[in-house]
């Protein structure tokens, strides 16, 4: 069984660009910058990129540079962007001096470098339109007009609209855990999901979108359900259950580990390898494979979730399995 | 990934690996001192002072330290590249903070909006270090504004033709370091 934050075309890692793709899809990316870019020469864009797995591996570098500067491009920022960016062009230390320094690939830089790397689109298009936003294996903590706090896991995105007789967050995409504040005007607390629509009653609770149905899970006071189809469901504290849009299933006990990663640990109670690969997944940008003859072994632990090297040396002291770097961002689990 | 250093006169003495709560004990107040000097600011000093022991943890030093004068040299190094990136990234956030506030609209972008355009700014600015002048301009005309060759070509005042090779050569450069073809500049491995 093979587990991955996202899916990979083969392609993609089996296939490195070589300097001339690269300077191919460099003149493409020129030529078709020009507004006046006939039809005839978007046609010979598209055999060129057909023509082999090195053009199109090529070209997707083209993209996540172009990528990487959509931040720049919002509406009303972009003379600010455009400024600002060329005098931190102006301010880089010269290649000498930056080679003498300490400041490694670390922590948040590597973090950040691969994630935006191999971020796939729709998500940073979400990300981007989002009040607030965290991309692979960040987490953050926000508080709210209203000392709500508001802890988003890795790879969310949330829209926060405060309206004089209401408090409503939209969950976008991935996971929340909410702590309400003590509103002084009272006002009712809603969170807004695909399915359905949450209100809080003095409470903290954990909201995540799993692409499905919605898992919440309440740890102090009640959370009221209304689902799409209007139904209506109480889940009190020590509670969790799942909705979709027609559904609500019977409440189960709180799973503990829907809170741990707030605090980074991803609690493993009799998890399955090939689940604690996929949970983790969602920290990590890269490729992890779980060969199938180990993916069924059972884990049980608190594991490090911005420590990927840390987990897999704890996984391999407590399992007989090994972990096998094919390539920097591409690890094989495998029997030892 | 640790890269092969050269080795040093201090490696040959058996590497010490120093317990980071003794660095932290021995060095910390040291290094507050240090930072506090050359920044004049209490409060920076002490994240900086958090951040280079942070990255100590996240990164060890790859023998240890010899010496107590080894363990000072690596930080104050460390600290030095710290202040230097503060600073590069409060003149970059100046100049954006500035400008947004020139605009006849007004502007409150969100303190993550804000955090999430300067790394962006930083990172982007760091590759786009390397490129000459012009070529640098093309390609944030082309990249920020979305402008065509020939509109580039007006507002730096060189031919269609050269535009479009200014912006195949930034591209390519950017594709490069992308493809991890080329080392990306200020953020270099570590010091031998």
């Amino acid at each position: 069984m093979l587990t991955s934050p996202y899916p990979v075309a083969a392609e993609d890692l089996s296939v490195h660009a070589d300097y001339d793709s690269l300077k191919e899809a460099a003149e493409w990316y020129a030529a078709l910058q020009d507004a006046q870019a006939s039809a005839g020469q978007r046609a010979a864009w598209q055999r060129w990129l057909d023509a082999r797995p090195e053009h199109r591996r090529a070209w997707a570098h083209v993209e996540t540079v172009s990528r990487r500067f959509a931040l720049l491009r919002v509406e009303g920022e972009r003379e600010a962007a455009e400024k600002a960016v060329q005098v931190a062009a102006r301010r880089t230390p010269p290649r000498r001096q930056a080679a003498g320094r300490v400041l490694a690939l670390g922590g948040a830089g590597i973090l950040g470098w691969l994630a935006w790397r191999f971020t796939p689109l729709p998500t940073i298009v979400t990300a981007w339109r989002s009040d607030y936003a965290t991309g692979i294996g960040e987490q953050r903590s926000i508080v709210l007009a209203d000392n709500t706090r508001v802890w988003l896991n890795t790879r969310s995105a949330i829209d926060v609209h405060f309206t004089l007789d209401q408090r409503e967050l939209t969950l976008k995409s991935g996971e929340i855990l909410v702590d309400t504040g003590q509103d002084t005007h009272q006002r009712p607390f809603f969170v807004e999901t695909r399915n359905g629509r949450l209100q809080a009653l003095g409470t903290r609770f954990t909201v995540r979108e799993t692409g499905n149905d919605v898992l919440l899970a309440v740890y102090d006071g009640q959370v009221r359900i209304r689902n799409l189809a209007g139904r209506d469901a109480l889940v009190r504290a020590g509670e969790q259950t799942r909705y979709s849009a027609d559904d609500i299933s019977g409440t189960a006990l709180a799973d503990p580990a829907r809170e741990a990663w707030s605090r980074g640990v991803i609690l493993a109670e009799n998890l399955s390898l090939a689940e604690l690969i996929a949970e983790l997944g969602r920290y990590h940008a890269g490729y992890t494979a779980v060969d199938p003859r180990v993916a069924g072994l059972r884990v049980i632990g608190r594991y490090p979730a911005h420590d990927m090297g840390r987990t897999l040396s704890m996984l391999e002291r407590d399992l007989p399995i090994r972990a096998v770097r094919t390539l920097p961002w591409w690890i094989t689990l495998e029997p030892r | 990934m640790p890269r092969q250093c050269p080795r040093s006169m201090s490696a040959t003495v058996p590497p010490v690996r120093q317990d980071l709560r003794a660095l932290y004990a021995d060095h910390h107040s040291w290094l507050l001192g240090w930072l506090r000097r050359r920044l004049g600011n209490a409060a920076d000093a002490a994240d900086l002072a958090h951040d280079a022991f942070l990255r100590l943890i996240v990164r060890p030093a790859p023998d240890g330290f010899a010496t107590a004068g080894a363990a000072r040299a690596y930080l104050r190094a460390m600290a030095q590249g710290l202040c230097t990136d503060l600073w590069r990234r409060r003149e970059v956030e100046q100049a954006w903070l500035e400008s947004l506030a020139a605009q006849p609209e007004i502007y409150a972008p969100s303190p993550e909006h804000r955090a999430l355009v300067i790394e962006t700014l930083m990172q982007v600015g760091e590759w786009l270090g390397r490129l000459p002048q012009n070529v640098r301009t093309a390609f944030i005309h082309a990249q920020i504004h979305g402008l065509s060759t020939r509109e580039i070509a007006d507002h730096i005042g060189v031919s269609q033709r050269m535009v479009q090779k200014y912006l195949a050569q930034a591209m390519l450069h950017l594709a490069l370091i992308d493809a991890g073809l080329e080392p990306s500049g200020a953020r270099r491995p570590q010091p031998c």
